[in-house]
């Protein structure tokens, strides 16, 4: 190919088919349609960290939004995450936590949190809740986990408390440190597979969206796939 | 009483720049403020990666967004490059005769929906002439070097803020990074006062 063709192809051809591409819907439509007359829910999968301001602020108001509509929302805690050698990864941790807090605001929320927390504080909470069962239990407690994390909390965290808080949601006692380790990994996999590169990420049936930026958004693409919400 | 200052950091490499520029540059309607439109020079020619995932998340998300905001996106011609410096030059024209607004908007929207080449002469000359630009001025000022130094300028006190992306608001010291936290500053320009009446 000359140069001048490949240009074309990289500046105008590739990024233009892209855009169209991801104007049609229409599969997605069909597939959905089909999922429902087999019975079965649609799926918003989050990939999030407990790290995180912005996924505990995502992940509060992804729970209620997505109530009522027959719609699974699949957790997917992750402790890694970001661009590879990124050299603003500390200025965006910090910016997060300004940025949370007005989006907290936006939808009737509070931030509590300052200062940013350390992805291994809070590891320990991703690989409880990556071994576990999808599900209400699960949800209830990843919300409340993050609401004390992010949302009425501030101070160090007690893995203690998390114990009692994981008893109260779940019934069991929390698995054993290590146990849910493989499950991150996994879930770090997926992402990279699925291509999010950081969190909070929302998987909807084919398309994703950084998900505390487009909550009403992944409303809307429910709407579009058929899963409306209940009056 | 003089006007609150507002720093208007953006990229015509970015698309998510091009979704604000309608909103940024209507700003000074509704709040009391004196905006500062301020090219900065593209993130890949400052030396940060950019991930192809992160490209093409950036089209379709794009995409999605500009839908909802009525704007044309989707005829494309990548600027990178001279392009964008050609067009980060002639802004820095306009801003001194007053039509960054007209330059900037007209620039953005023949790169992201109509796919112009601005790195041509042809190509510039008819956006620069749309937003009402001398292209013998313009000319001029591409082969400048202190219009270059304003650029460069720029971009340095982009970095300075401790900020990485655009498009990016600046209050009295506080960041607002993106296309969607217009919203935000809006509130803060309401909680300053700032809304005309």
């Amino acid at each position: 190919m000359t140069s001048a063709r490949k240009e074309r192809m990289e500046r105008r051809v590739l990024p233009a088919l892209v855009v169209r591409l991801s104007r049609i819907t229409f599969p997605a439509r069909v597939a959905a349609a089909a999922r429902r007359a087999l019975g079965r829910r649609g799926r918003v999968e989050l990939f999030f960290a407990f790290d995180d301001p912005c996924s505990a602020v995502a992940l509060t108001d992804l729970a209620t939004r997505l109530s009522g509509r027959e719609v699974l929302l699949v957790l997917r805690p992750v402790v890694k995450r970001g661009i590879p050698g990124d050299p603003a990864v500390e200025q965006k941790r910090r910016y997060a936590i300004d940025d949370a807090r007005r989006i907290a605001r936006r939808l009737g929320m509070g931030l509590s949190r300052t200062e940013p927390l350390a992805a291994q504080e809070t590891a320990f909470l991703a690989e409880w809740a990556a071994g576990a069962p999808q599900g209400p239990a699960l949800q209830r407690f990843c919300v409340a986990a993050v609401g004390r994390l992010w949302l009425t909390g501030a101070g160090p965290v007690e893995r203690s408390e998390y114990e009692a808080l994981w008893r109260e949601c779940l019934g069991t006692d929390p698995p054993a440190p290590g146990e849910g380790e493989g499950a991150v990994r996994r879930n770090e996999r997926l992402m990279k597979r699925r291509r999010p590169y950081d969190v909070p990420a929302a998987w909807v049936h084919g398309q994703w969206f950084f998900a505390h930026d487009r909550l009403p958004q992944i409303a809307e693409r429910l709407d579009e796939l058929g899963w409306t919400a209940s009056r | 009483m003089t006007a609150e200052r507002v720093d208007f950091f953006f990229s015509f490499r970015s698309p998510y720049s091009y979704l604000a520029g309608p909103r940024a540059f209507a700003l000074p309607e509704r709040f009391d403020i004196d905006l500062h439109f301020r090219g900065v020079i593209p993130m890949v020619m400052r030396g940060q990666s950019v991930p192809r995932e992160k490209g093409l998340h950036t089209l379709r998300d794009v995409a999605r967004e500009a839908d909802r905001l009525g704007m044309a996106f989707g005829r494309i011609h990548d600027p990178l490059g001279q392009g964008a410096i050609r067009c980060l030059i002639v802004s820095e024209l306009a801003v001194d005769e007053g039509r960054e607004r007209e330059f900037v908007l007209a620039a953005s929207l023949a790169i992201w929906g109509e796919a112009v080449d601005v790195s041509t002469d042809d190509g510039l000359r008819g956006v620069c002439e749309r937003a009402g630009l001398s292209w013998a001025d313009c000319r001029r000022a591409l082969d400048d070097p202190a219009m270059m130094a304003r650029v460069e300028a720029n971009t340095k006190a982009l970095g300075e803020l401790g900020h990485w992306g655009v498009p990016v608001f600046v209050l009295r010291g506080e960041l607002f990074w993106g296309q969607d936290r217009i919203e935000d500053l809006e509130t803060a320009l309401t909680d300053a006062g700032l809304a005309r009446s």
